[in-house]
């Protein structure tokens, strides 16, 4: 009764502050809308690089056409043909472009030669009856040029790629010579099919462990739950402001001289913006479902469970609140519990991953994350949203945030009562 | 008669403060009196009553409420007195009717009487036509006598107000110091504090003078005036007491 009484009360009191209304409804629709709109080409740039890569294409032969046409098949490079090799070179280093592959003139043709040469060695080691020419054969000398800023491993990726479409082009015609060498007589001998276009990926990924790898995770689908983690903690500015307000204005003194429990206070407290905690949340959720389409955006995927996701909701608004309490309760004055609180809520906020996800930030900083209940809230987010974990796999965080909410609630009512008898 | 309230040996300093603000305070309050506490400013008024109510703990003597130790049962014995602080102690954003409801509720009392008590008080301190505006538009006076009645609700057997007059006006006041002279007929005991002596002179059974946080003179209203017959009013008796160096 007297919680509901105080859950009424901090309703009043809430309506009645426009400044605390605009932060805690309006300030995160802002900061999402905008952070969406302005990650997302950022995001889209994470996902789907296509690489421009010049072509020189000197030798004009079937190796060069190999490797021409195992490109196209790549989503990720786009070639763009070049005639001149220092043309080529001089726009790599200009910056143009990320990278080059100049394919000699005769390249086909020395390959080719190299191959036969080859077979001819094995088949007189053999003591196959074979033209055996020993004279040392020029190689192939394909060369990639690259922007000294590209980032490694495109770079990897792309030189892996074309030593692979070499290789798989001379096993090729490796076989075709075998064939010719032995085949004769033999119509019915298949020519083996080697299939080139799943060669090529260029692989996007950051050094460090990302488990949502291949799965879609676009602007929306991280600055929803973000932004929504960040306004819940958020909450900290209206309620330790309206805390210490509270105690400044005398009101608190009143609730002292009343009885000896301010436990209903601060649960009735605690109980109401926990609420007003999952409103946001439903608001926010709401509008990655219905608003960010209409801006152009990806429209946001719960994917996961209902319950689970309204589990780790209040998970979130516990831990949120807990904390908000506790700045309210520890702070002597507004000044500095508002001050201390977003900037702590800033920093909490950066290093859980909301502003970029925690793996794209260096390892030292990963590491600190873990200490973010933001971080454990964004982490259960994505697992229900893109993975469509189970409780199971939410669990852990879920117990992380409700725990983080127990000891600041539990923190807070000692100091609160310490301090009621001074 | 058994005593209300018996203050032994109190002593309380603030932190960083050159003396105590209350030393070797030793009082003793009649049941059914109305006590003036009285002292000019700083005297160490406010904070005896902090400590009366439990809300401040003494460095060291003890308090006795209704005959329960304040220390140990503090929570227990608030809820039987009824204490105006000297600041108002108020939700400015909720209306007049909005905070009564509360306070009355965290007193734990029942819907329906919560009601008429709240109806009854308005009336009485004439704020019915205002009771559903918000505090923060009141007028002093007006915030005053709001902060009187949220001591009042759950109709306590003592009765402790930090200057209830201060920054009241003339009409205002004689209500208040009316409505304290009933409250003592129905047999509620009243601590009174205050350095305005017209109003003690007036209401007060009892009187504890006191400055520097230590009692001057303490008695019965009549036994104390009886002890300075050179002294024809309590301004003089409290002057002579007191001194008249101007307090900070
Ligand atoms: N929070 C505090 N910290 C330090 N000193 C304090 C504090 N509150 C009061 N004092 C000092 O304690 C002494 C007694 O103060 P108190 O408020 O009890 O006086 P008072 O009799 O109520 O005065 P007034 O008539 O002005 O209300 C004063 O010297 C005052 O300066
Ligand atoms: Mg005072």
């Amino acid at each position: 009764m007297k919680i509901l009484s105080t859950i009424y009360k901090e309703f009043l009191l809430l309506v009645r502050d426009p400044g605390g209304m605009a932060l805690i409804f309006i300030m995160p629709l802002a900061l999402v809308i905008v952070m969406a709109l302005v990650q997302d080409a950022p995001f889209r740039d994470y996902q789907e690089v296509k690489l421009d890569v010049l072509f020189v294409d000197a030798d004009a032969d079937s190796l060069s056409a190999k490797i021409r046409q195992a490109f196209s098949a790549s989503p990720n490079v786009n070639l763009i043909l070049e005639k001149d090799s220092a043309a080529a070179k001089r726009r790599v280093q200009a910056g143009e472009v990320k990278a080059a592959i100049v394919v000699p003139p005769q390249s086909s043709v020395r390959l080719r030669n190299k191959t036969r040469q080859v077979i001819a060695n094995v088949f007189a080691n053999f003591g196959l009856p074979a033209q055996v020419d020993s004279t040392l054969l020029p190689s192939t000398d394909i060369k990639i040029f690259f922007d000294p800023a590209i980032k490694a491993n495109y770079k990897q990726a792309l030189s892996g790629a074309v030593e692979k479409i070499i290789a798989n082009v001379q096993a090729d015609w490796m076989l075709d010579e075998l064939q010719n060498q032995l085949g004769e007589g033999r119509p019915e001998t298949k020519k083996t099919e080697i299939n080139l276009t799943d060669i090529i990926h260029v692989n996007t990924a950051y050094a460090s462990e990302n488990k949502y790898q291949g799965v879609m995770l676009n602007s929306v689908q991280h600055n929803v739950p973000a932004w929504t983690m960040f306004a819940m903690f958020f909450i900290l500015y209206p309620l330790a402001g309206n805390f210490i307000k509270e105690r400044e204005e005398g009101s608190m003194l009143r609730l002292r001289l009343i009885s000896g429990s301010q436990f209903p206070v601060i649960a009735g407290k605690f109980a109401f913006y926990f609420l007003v905690c999952l409103v946001q949340f439903v608001m926010m959720v709401a509008v990655g479902i219905f608003v960010m389409p209409l801006l152009g955006l990806n429209r946001l995927v719960l994917g996961g469970d209902a319950l689970n996701i309204f589990i780790t909701a209040c998970a979130v608004a516990m831990a949120a609140t807990g904390y908000g309490v506790l700045i309210g309760v520890y702070f002597k004055t507004a000044q500095q519990a508002l001050s201390f609180g977003s900037v702590s809520v800033v920093i909490l906020s950066a290093i859980g991953g909301v502003w970029v996800p925690v793996y794209v930030m260096p390892e030292i900083l990963q590491t600190l994350s873990r200490f973010s209940p933001m971080s454990w809230g964004l982490e259960a987010f994505n697992d229900l949203f893109l993975r469509q974990a189970s409780i199971g796999v939410i669990l852990p965080d879920v117990l992380k945030l409700v725990g983080f909410a127990l000891v600041t609630l539990s923190a807070s009512v000692l100091i609160h009562k310490s301090r009621t008898v001074v | 008669m058994s005593s209300v309230v018996r203050l032994d040996h109190l002593v309380k300093q603030y932190p960083n403060a050159p003396k105590p603000a209350v030393s070797n305070m030793t009082l003793e309050i009649p049941e059914g009196a109305v006590f003036g506490l009285l002292g000019p400013n700083g005297a160490g008024k406010s904070t005896t009553v902090m400590m009366l109510c439990g809300l401040m703990r003494p460095d060291s003597g003890s308090v006795a409420v209704m005959g329960l130790d304040m220390q140990e049962h503090g929570a227990a014995v608030r809820k039987k007195i009824g204490v105006a602080p000297q600041e108002i102690a108020l939700f400015p954003t909720l209306t007049a009717y909005e905070n009564l409801v509360y306070f009355g509720r965290m007193y734990g009392l029942k819907s329906s009487h919560i009601h008429t008590q709240i109806k009854k008080y308005l009336s009485v301190f004439n704020l019915q036509e205002k009771a559903h505006k918000q505090v923060g538009t009141f007028s002093g006076g007006m915030k005053k006598r709001l902060n009187l009645i949220a001591a009042l609700l759950h109709q306590p057997k003592l009765v402790i107000l930090d200057e209830p007059t201060a920054g009241v006006d003339v009409q205002s006041r004689n209500m208040i110091l009316d409505f304290l002279t009933d409250l003592k007929s129905e047999g509620t005991s009243i601590i009174y504090s205050s350095h305005v002596l017209e109003e003690a002179e007036r209401i007060c059974t009892h009187l504890g003078i006191i400055d520097e946080g230590k009692v001057l003179q303490t008695g019965t209203r009549s036994t104390v005036m009886g002890d300075h017959p050179d002294c024809f009013n309590l301004e003089q008796l409290f002057l002579k007491l007191t001194g008249k160096n101007i307090r900070d």
